[in-house]
C-alpha cells in the first residue's frame, strides 16, 4: 500500500478526538472522506502531515515509518479551509514557494511557475497581491502552491468551503483535472454529500473517530449512516407529493 | 456646522501645546501680564549648536538609549510571544507581563534601587538601558501575542508541509509577515524608552542625562525657554516616527 | 536567529528572568527593608514602620487623591471622547483629523505637565488673559488650578493626555465592532438617534474597551511626573509620596517608603485581579 495508517488514537484533554483509526490508500487515488464537524477529521489530516502527533498509531508512506519524520521533509501537502496565502507575496511569487525553498534555479522557476498559472487559467494575475484576488482565485493559487512542488499525499480539508455555488462547481471540475493530470495522491474532506461522491475514486465515511472506507460508491450509498438514503428520500417524497 | 466647530476645537487643542512650546523656545523674558514673551531670540536655539553643550549630549544619549531599548524589545518580545502566545498557560505568563505597567514603574524602580546598587547598575547607561528594558520588553512580548494567532500558526504549517524547514519559514514566512507589526513595536517601544522619566532617574540617580531628565532640571531651575526647548526635542522624533507611521498603515491597507 | 527562535526554555526563562525575578526581588527587598532587617539602620524585626503608615492618615489621603485623580480624569476623558465619537464615528479614522489626533501621543507626561502648568498657574497664560479681560486684578486672584488639593491641574494633564487615546480606541472599536450597522439595524427596529447611542453603541463601546479602561486607570493612579509638577505638597499622589519619602535624609522615612511601596502594589494587583477576573484574554487581543 502507498499510504497505510494503523490505529491512530488521539486525546485532547477528556475528548477522544481518533479511536484506532486504520485505513489504506493505493497510489495516485483521492479518496473522499465525508464527516461532520467534530468528527475528527482535521486531526487525523494532521497527524499525517507530521503537524500533530497521534498518541498512538503509526502512519507509513510507501512502506516507510513516517512517524518520526517532521512536516517538512514528510513531502505531505495539507491545505486548509482558506486559501491562506501568504499576505507579503504576490500570485506568482505564492506558487513559486516551494520551489524556492527547494533553492531551483530562477529559469526553472519562472517557467514551472508559468506553466502552473496557465493551468489554473490564472493568466494576467501573477503580479496580483491576495488581497485583490477573488476567492476562487485565491484557491487555485492555494493549490498551484501545493501541487508545483509534487507532493506526494495531498491532503484537502474542506478546501471549498468557503465558495459560493457556482465557483465551487467550477473549482470541483478544475482540481479533479489537476489531480488526475498529476497523479498525486489525495485525500479529500468534506462534510456535503454530494461533492464526496463526485470527488473521489474512493470513499469514506468518518464518524465518532473512526474512519469506514466503503468497497463500492454502491456500499457508501446503501449504508444508512452516510444519509445518501435520507436524501433520496426526500426527494422522492417531493415528488411524489 | 457642529461638526466643523468640533473639528477645529480638537484641532485647536490638539495643536495648542506645539504652539506655545514653539513661541517660548524662540522667547525670552515673559513677565505677567504680558501674553508674549518680550524677547524674540534665537540664543535657546544655538544652546543646542554650542559644543560644549549638554542639552546636544542628552539629544544623542537619549536617541541611542531609546534606539537600543526599541531593538531589544521589539526583537525579544517577538520571539518570547510567539512561545507564550502558543503556551497553554499563555493568560499566567501574559498576567506576569503587565504587571510592571500595574505596579508603576517609579514604584518598581525604588524597590529595585538597592540591587541596581549593588550591581554597579547605578548611575550608568548600561544599568538604565537594563532597567528600562524591563518595562519596554514585557510591552514587546504583550504587542506580539496577537500577532501569534491561529492564523498564523496554520500559516506556519503550511509553510513546513510545502518544505520549508524552521530557518525558512521564519525567514520567509513569519518575518516578512510581521514587517508591518515589527515597525510598530518598535515605534510604541521608542516611545516608552523615550518618554521616560521616573524610573531613569531613580535608577539613574540623576546622572544619566536624559532628554526628559533635562526637561526637568530645566523646569527646577525655572527656565522655561530652555524647557520648552529641550520638550520641542523631545516631542519631535516621535512626530516624525509617527509620520513614518501612518506612512505604512496606509501602504498595507 | 533560528537558535534564538528555537529556544522555547531559553525564550520563557528569559521572560521569567526580566519580569517576575526583579518583581519578586523587589517585593522582597521592600518587605525585608520596612521590616527593618536590611539597609542602612536596620533594627531588626520591627511592624513600627507598617503602623506608622497604616494609622497615619498620610497613606490613605494620599491613596484616595489617587482615587480621585484617576477617577475623574478616566471620566472626563471618557465622556469626551464618547460625545466626539458619537458626534462624528467616521471622522476620526480617515484623513487629516485622524492623523491630529495621535499627535498629543508624541508628547510625554513631562511635556503635558509643563504646559499645563505654564496654562493654569497663578502666572500663567490663562491668568493673563483674565486679567487682560479685567476679570482678576492680578496673580493673586487667580484660582488655585496647580500644585491644589483637588489635583486639578494634574486631572487637566491627564485628561487632555486620554482624551485622543480614548478617541482612538472607540473609534477603532467602532468600526471593528460594526457599530454603523448596528445602529441601523436598531434604527429599523424603531430606535431612534439617541435611544441607538445610548442603547447599543455606548454599551458595546464601554464593554469592548472595559480592560484598557481599567489600565489607563491604574496607569494614572501611578503616574509620576504629571503629579510631580503639579501636584500639592499634600496630599501627594502615591508614586510621589514614596519617592519623596525614599529620598529624605531622615533614615524612618525610607523604610515607610517601602512599606508604601509594597501596599500599593497589593492595592492595585487586587484591584486589577478583581476588575479584569473575565476580561483577562480580551485585554491581550485589544494589542
Amino acid at each position: 500500500m502507498f499510504l497505510q495508517v494503523s490505529n491512530l488514537s488521539k486525546t485532547f484533554g477528556k475528548e477522544q478526538v481518533l479511536r484506532n483509526l486504520s485505513f489504506a490508500l493505493d497510489a495516485h487515488r483521492m479518496m473522499s472522506v465525508l464527516g461532520r464537524s467534530g468528527s475528527g477529521k482535521t486531526t487525523l489530516l494532521k497527524i499525517i502531515a507530521g503537524l500533530e502527533s497521534p498518541d498512538n498509531g503509526r502512519v507509513e508512506l510507501e512502506g516507510k515509518a513516517m512517524n518520526e519524520t517532521p512536516a517538512h521533509l514528510r513531502n505531505i501537502v495539507y491545505l486548509y479551509q482558506e486559501p491562506l496565502l501568504f499576505p507579503h507575496l504576490n500570485a506568482f511569487e505564492n506558487i513559486a514557494f516551494g520551489l524556492r525553498l527547494r533553492k531551483w534555479t530562477e529559469a526553472d522557476i519562472r517557467q514551472k511557475t508559468e506553466t502552473m498559472l496557465d493551468h489554473l487559467e490564472l493568466n494576467g494575475q501573477a503580479k496580483k497581491m491576495p488581497a485583490q484576488l477573488s476567492g476562487g482565485q485565491r484557491q487555485r493559487v492555494a493549490f498551484g502552491r501545493a501541487l508545483i512542488v509534487e507532493p506526494k499525499v495531498l491532503l484537502l480539508d474542506e478546501p471549498f468551503g468557503a465558495l459560493d455555488t457556482e465557483t465551487r462547481t467550477a473549482m470541483q471540475q478544475l482540481l479533479k483535472r489537476m489531480v488526475a493530470g498529476s497523479q498525486i495522491t489525495t485525500i479529500f474532506v468534506t462534510h456535503d454529500l454530494k461533492e464526496a461522491l463526485l470527488m473521489g475514486d474512493e470513499i469514506a465515511l468518518m464518524q465518532d473517530g473512526l474512519l469506514k472506507k466503503y468497497e463500492t460508491k454502491a456500499d457508501f450509498v446503501q449504508d444508512a449512516r452516510t444519509g445518501v438514503q435520507e436524501e433520496i428520500g426526500f426527494w422522492t417524497n417531493i415528488q411524489s407529493r | 456646522m457642529l461638526k466643523t466647530m468640533l473639528k477645529y476645537t480638537f484641532a485647536g487643542a490638539v495643536l495648542f501645546p506645539f504652539a506655545l512650546l514653539l513661541v517660548f523656545s524662540f522667547g525670552q523674558n515673559w513677565r505677567f501680564p504680558a501674553l508674549f514673551p518680550a524677547l524674540w531670540t534665537m540664543d535657546n536655539w544655538q544652546l543646542l549648536l554650542t559644543s560644549q553643550s549638554d542639552l546636544a549630549q542628552s539629544l544623542l544619549r537619549s536617541l541611542s538609549i531609546s534606539a537600543g531599548i526599541a531593538t531589544a524589545a521589539t526583537g525579544l518580545g517577538f520571539i518570547t510571544a510567539k512561545h507564550i502566545a502558543y503556551h497553554p498557560w499563555r493568560q499566567q505568563w501574559l498576567t506576569l507581563a503587565y504587571l510592571p505597567y500595574i505596579f508603576a514603574p517609579v514604584i518598581l524602580a525604588a524597590t529595585l534601587q538597592f540591587f541596581f546598587l549593588r550591581l554597579g547598575l547605578a548611575g550608568n547607561v548600561p544599568g538604565v538601558l537594563f532597567a528600562q528594558l524591563l518595562i519596554a520588553y514585557p510591552f514587546g512580548v504583550i504587542f506580539f501575542t496577537g500577532f501569534w494567532n491561529d492564523r498564523m500558526r496554520a500559516m506556519e504549517q503550511l509553510s513546513a508541509t510545502l518544505g520549508g524547514n524552521k530557518r525558512q519559514t521564519f525567514l520567509r514566512v513569519l518575518l516578512p509577515a510581521a514587517q508591518g507589526a515589527l515597525l510598530v513595536c518598535f515605534f510604541q517601544a521608542f516611545l516608552i524608552s523615550w518618554f521616560e522619566y521616573g524610573l531613569t532617574t531613580l535608577i539613574g540617580i540623576g546622572k544619566v542625562q536624559t532628554l526628559t531628565v533635562k526637561v526637568f532640571q530645566y523646569i527646577g531651575e525655572a527656565n522655561i525657554f530652555h524647557a520648552a526647548l529641550a520638550s520641542l526635542l523631545l516631542a519631535l522624533p516621535p512626530a516624525g516616527l509617527l509620520w513614518v507611521n501612518k506612512q505604512v498603515l496606509f501602504k498595507t491597507s | 536567529m533560528a537558535g534564538i527562535y528555537k529556544g522555547k526554555y531559553a525564550s520563557l526563562g528569559l521572560f521569567l528572568a526580566l519580569t517576575a525575578l526583579p518583581i519578586a526581588l523587589g517585593i522582597g527587598y521592600a518587605l525585608l527593608r520596612s521590616m527593618g532587617l536590611a539597609g542602612l539602620g536596620a533594627e531588626g524585626f520591627t511592624l513600627r514602620h507598617w503602623e506608622a503608615v497604616l494609622s497615619g492618615g498620610e497613606f490613605w489621603r494620599s491613596l484616595g487623591l489617587s482615587f480621585r485623580v484617576a477617577g475623574c480624569s478616566i471620566g472626563l476623558a471618557g465622556v469626551l471622547a464618547l460625545a466626539a465619537v458619537l458626534k462624528a464615528p467616521e471622522r476620526w479614522q480617515r484623513g487629516g483629523l485622524s492623523w491630529l489626533m495621535y499627535l498629543p501621543l508624541t508628547l510625554p507626561a513631562m511635556v503635558v505637565a509643563f504646559v499645563v502648568f505654564q496654562m493654569l498657574s497663578g502666572a500663567g497664560l490663562v491668568s493673563r488673559l483674565a486679567y487682560k479681560l479685567g476679570l482678576t486684578s492680578g496673580i493673586q486672584d487667580f484660582p488655585n488650578w496647580v500644585n491644589d488639593s483637588w489635583g486639578i491641574g494634574i486631572i487637566a494633564a491627564h485628561v487632555f493626555m486620554a482624551t485622543p487615546f480614548f478617541i482612538i480606541l472607540f473609534a477603532q472599536l467602532y468600526q471593528s465592532e460594526r457599530l454603523g450597522e448596528y445602529a441601523q439595524l436598531a434604527a429599523t427596529l424603531g430606535a431612534t438617534a439617541r435611544q441607538s447611542a445610548r442603547r447599543v453603541i455606548v454599551p458595546v463601546l464601554l464593554r469592548q474597551s472595559f480592560p484598557t479602561l481599567v489600565l489607563y486607570f491604574i496607569f494614572v493612579m501611578g503616574s509620576y511626573e504629571i503629579p510631580l509638577l503639579l501636584g500639592s505638597q499634600s496630599p501627594q499622589m502615591v508614586s510621589v509620596l514614596t519617592i519623596r519619602k525614599l529620598q529624605r535624609f531622615d533614615l524612618a522615612d525610607i523604610p515607610q517608603a517601602y512599606a508604601i511601596g509594597v501596599l500599593y502594589m497589593v492595592f492595585v494587583a487586587a484591584a486589577a485581579v478583581f476588575l479584569l477576573r473575565n476580561n483577562a484574554e480580551k485585554t491581550s487581543s485589544t494589542c
